[in-house]
């Protein structure tokens, strides 16, 4: 499970913007928006007649496996570097 | 007779080497050189933990790059949503491939398949070389 997300952007203009987000307790924070999300994918499974516990499985263990993931991109002197660890 | 073939048996007639050293050196020469050591730098197969993706352009003088690590460990995770999308959307899809003159059944596609194919991933690279850009995919 991915524990921390940093995100850094770099301008050509102005500060670079760092961000450097926990990943639990944002989870924590976001609780109850994710809980509503979760009953509109539970909703959306039962009208697709898709096996709601086999997806929430799978949205698991995608979740679990972004730790690792980093997304770096430059273009002249403006970059975006994404990192999950 | 070549010359390792000649001072095997010159070694032989001053004594240096035994009948049956001899003969074992030239059964070696005989049998050819033998296979090349593996390359040092080699990765070790099944370790490959990331899929990478490395591009660099060059846009009105101005380079870009963009440089990807997936955890190979998503794409495994990611595939698991075939099982999950709705015959009818296959279906639909199916069709629309085939108006598009793809005639490909992506109700065949098992999950079993797409995981064996991530799978083997770790010894595919895939390079694109033009002068204005350059793409690499690879596993690490």
């Amino acid at each position: 499970m991915p524990q921390t997300l940093r995100v850094r952007v770099d301008r050509p203009a102005g500060r670079p913007i760092r961000i450097w987000i926990p990943v639990l307790p944002a989870l924590l924070v976001l609780s109850p928006l994710l809980l509503l999300a979760a009953l509109a994918a539970f909703a959306a499974c039962l009208v697709f007649r898709v096996n709601a516990l086999r997806a929430f499985g799978t949205g698991w263990r995608i979740f679990t496996a972004l730790s690792g993931t980093r997304i770096d991109i430059e273009q002249d002197r403006t970059a975006v570097l994404v990192v999950l660890r | 007779m070549n010359e390792q073939r000649k001072d095997i048996l010159d070694m032989l007639a001053e004594g240096k080497i035994t009948a049956d050293e001899a003969e074992r050196l030239l059964a070696a020469l005989d049998r050819g050189p033998t296979e090349p050591a593996p390359v040092a730098d080699a990765r070790p197969k099944g370790k490959a933990k990331y899929l990478r993706v490395v591009v660099h352009t060059l846009e009105n003088d101005e380079p870009g790059r963009v440089n990807v690590r997936v955890p190979l460990q998503l794409l495994r995770a990611g595939v698991q949503l075939a099982a999950l999308i709705p015959p009818q959307a296959l279906e639909k899809a199916n069709a629309e491939m085939a108006k598009s003159g793809v005639p490909f059944d992506l109700t065949q596609l098992k999950p079993q398949q797409l995981e064996a194919l991530v799978d083997q991933l770790d010894e595919v690279t895939v390079e694109v070389d033009q002068p204005d850009a350059q793409v690499r995919v690879f596993c690490e």
